[in-house]
């Protein structure tokens, strides 16, 4: 749920390098989130806000800072034991 | 459980959850911004607001934290209203 069309995705990923002499089976697909925050550096003031219970229930105040997880590795994805 | 809690208490309560959400995420935006005169302005909204709240809330259920300032009743209720864990 993102008010601009979100051309890039907070959740990204990479393929760890799975030697030919490694005694464990490959990892696989490795995730990890990019939340927001990184990309805002200085917080500008006035920026857009949820209403207190929408806030409350996503977990910010401000729309921008908002991040959806859900778990990359459920979905299908190779799941560590 | 003894006596189910009221469904306002329910609704009172996450009303106050939602004002002091509002107000802890000005005051750590304050720490960082002191001279941002619109946050001041609706931080000083929410204090106030959540204030309200809580007394209105303490009038009718009795003490939200054990040193709450406002104890209308006569005896010692915070040992015998529900406790937090058990709402």
């Amino acid at each position: 749920m993102s008010s601009q069309p979100q051309s890039f995705s907070s959740l990204k990923s990479y393929v760890p390098r799975h030697g030919p002499f490694d005694p464990c089976p490959p990892i696989g697909c490795k995730y990890y989130s990019t939340p927001p925050n990184l990309y805002v550096g200085f917080q500008p003031p006035g920026l857009p806000q949820f209403s207190p219970r929408e806030a409350l229930k996503k977990g910010t105040l401000w729309k921008v800072f908002y991040d959806y997880y859900d778990n990359p590795y459920r979905k299908g994805g190779r799941s560590r034991g | 459980m003894a006596n189910p809690l009221p469904k306002e208490y329910y609704q009172q309560l996450e009303e106050i959850q939602a004002a002091d959400f509002v107000m802890y995420e000005l005051i750590l935006y304050l720490d960082t911004h002191p001279h941002d005169p619109q946050a001041l302005v609706q931080y000083k909204q929410f204090a106030q607001y959540s204030k309200q709240l809580k007394q209105a809330f303490e009038a009718q259920f009795g003490p939200l934290q054990q040193n709450s300032p406002n104890t209308s009743t006569a005896e010692w209720t915070w040992s015998t209203s529900p406790w937090p864990w058990q709402v």
